[in-house]
């Protein structure tokens, strides 16, 4: 744990180090070989309803490494009621594994009783901002703890839009007194669509707010990027997360891959390429898991 | 000349671009569909929505149209593996983008929008529509078997220590994660043929078949019954006490049919269905 990082985090949310996105495929891997990693990051929902292998993996995983919950579906930017059952099980799940924190998206996922499971833009409307502000306070309510929300990758923008992305998050972080989730990688895919300088994006965030940060790779199709978690980071987001850990000093990182996923050593190493660009830290090898 | 972009409400904005995702077909199609069209003229997208350098606003809301279905089909490939092979890529995507139009997930996790599946093949216009119900039904029950909560089996050492007097009115108790299926065809070894990436899969004609599924050691677990066995079974785990269940099955067996039915008994205790018996007073 680094102390220069608890005392910068509004909340004290400590920096855990460099962590993996949980997945199935390495399971076996996992509890066999207890790999050194600083946390694992789970998705909330994949354990909202199950009583089976999954959740038992859960506590053997929660019993030997830090947990932070990751969720897809809190539809925060929905029109819809918040959803009380979705929240009250995230609550349940947080404490069974005794999460440091609890990330979701700053997006919607569907309306009208209906999830599209995909995490849909917002247009950066004041409208939009009350809206999502007052939710964000009610879930915080709930929860019993700061939401942290991250920022999604985007592929469309809406022309009533009035303010940047950035302005929008460090407006509702303010008002609503939540983290950020910084996906770096998110930015530079947005970036890439919407045509904006993402040092920008970064430069305009609050550093004592952010929380956590995620690193992937994506899909250039040319005329726009995807957000797929299916390939090594790019070097121009190892750039940026470079440039955006030296307003924030250490925070916890954590490496997403969630399609086309390789081997746990393969994952575990594309994340510990994170340790060189943070402050005090050496390279190590591969070899560490 | 560019028009000023149209300030909708944020309920309106939302149903107009859920109700774009949704829709099958290309972009175009689905921007110009009813469903569309009812919170947005067609005409009036780039009002709502910006043009990038390279993509027309259509295109920018098709990137996200065009991901809606492939996500669902992926999530009911994870659930109906023998459906998706017999079907084939392009049949089970078919099947799905009706299914998806028909019953939208309504819930946070995709472990719910696969249950009405095996009812929706069943009323759908497919081939070996009577197989493929049949087939869903079962992999719904190894879903179910595989999500249901956790409850310890009962240690098969346990059955000798049922005093002889109690056995007529024993009632057992099966797992959470243990069910039951009759069926008109062989889904299960088709199931098993798929799972093992067997090219040689048995005949699909109609044949009664009977299957009980459960979870042990956190791994499902799918067995062939005869009808007897079955019957036996669901008798049990229903709760109906041993002696009554017994009764009604040696109607159906020939020869010692008391020793073939404690033997049944015993192995699926041994294979952990069960979760526990209840004795009648002065036995517990």
């Amino acid at each position: 744990m680094n102390p220069e990082a608890v005392s910068r985090n509004r909340w004290g949310f400590p920096d855990l180090g460099i962590g993996v996105g949980l997945r199935t495929v390495h399971y076996p891997h996992i509890l066999e070989a207890s790999p050194r990693v600083d946390f694992f990051e789970v998705l909330s929902e994949n354990y909202m309803d199950t009583g089976g292998r999954p959740l038992r993996v859960l506590d053997q995983v929660a019993e030997r490494y830090p947990i932070v919950l990751h969720g897809v579906s809190m539809n925060i930017g929905s029109t819809d009621p918040l959803d009380r059952e979705h929240l009250a099980k995230l609550k349940a799940l947080a404490g069974r594994t005794r999460a440091a924190w609890v990330s979701d998206h700053l997006c919607w996922t569907g309306v009208a009783g209906r999830n599209t499971h995909d995490l849909l833009p917002m247009p950066l409307t004041e409208e939009a901002l009350r809206h999502v502000v007052a939710r964000v306070k009610a879930v915080s309510e709930i929860l019993e703890r700061p939401l942290i929300l991250e920022n999604a990758s985007t592929y469309a923008e809406f022309a009533a839009s009035s303010m940047p992305e950035w302005e929008f998050f460090g407006r509702m972080m303010e008002d609503a007194d939540c983290g950020m989730l910084l996906d770096v990688n998110n930015v530079y895919v947005s970036a890439y669509n919407h045509g904006f300088d993402p040092v920008a994006y970064l430069d305009a965030i609050d550093p004592a707010r952010v929380t956590q940060y995620h690193l992937a790779g994506h899909t250039n199709k040319g005329t726009h990027i995807i957000d797929t978690h299916s390939d090594h980071v790019i070097d121009a987001v190892w750039d940026l997360y470079r440039h955006a850990i030296r307003r924030t000093g250490n925070v916890s990182t954590l490496l997403e891959w969630d399609a086309d996923i390789p081997e746990f050593s393969v994952v575990h190493a594309e994340a510990l390429k994170a340790r060189p660009h943070r402050r005090g830290e050496k390279a190590v090898a591969a070899a560490a898991s | 000349m560019p028009q000023p972009p149209l300030e909708l409400p944020l309920p309106r904005i939302q149903r107009w671009m859920q109700a774009v995702i949704e829709q099958p077909g290309s972009a175009e199609e689905a921007v110009a569909a009813t469903p569309a069209r009812a919170e947005l003229a067609p005409e009036d997208i780039g009002r709502v929505i910006l043009p990038s350098k390279t993509l027309t606003p259509v295109e920018r809301v098709g990137v996200y149209q065009g991901m809606y279905l492939l996500r669902m089909v992926e999530a009911l490939e994870g659930d109906y593996p023998g459906v998706a092979h017999f079907l084939g890529d392009e049949g089970f995507a078919d099947l799905v983008t009706r299914y998806a139009a028909a019953h939208p997930s309504v819930s946070y996790s995709f472990n719910h929008f696969g249950r009405k599946f095996p009812e929706f093949v069943r009323s759908s216009r497919v081939r070996k529509k009577g197989f493929l119900a049949d087939l869903a039904r079962l992999e719904l029950l190894v879903t179910e078997a595989f999500d249901e909560k956790e409850s310890p089996a009962w240690p098969a050492e346990e059955i000798a220590r049922i005093p002889e007097a109690a056995w007529t009115e024993a009632v057992f108790a099966p797992i959470a994660a243990f069910r039951l299926g009759a069926f008109g065809y062989p889904v299960n070894a088709y199931l098993q043929s798929v799972k093992e990436g067997n090219h040689d899969h048995p005949a699909v004609g109609a044949r009664p078949t009977w299957v009980a599924v459960w979870r042990k050691n956190y791994e499902v677990w799918r067995l062939d019954l005869s009808k007897p066995a079955y019957e036996f079974l669901r008798a049990i785990a229903k709760g109906r006490p041993f002696g009554k269940a017994v009764a009604a099955a040696v109607r159906g067996l020939q020869g010692s049919a008391g020793d073939q039915l404690f033997r049944w008994l015993r192995d699926w205790v041994a294979e952990g269905m069960f979760a526990g018996v209840t004795l009648p007073p002065g036995n517990r």
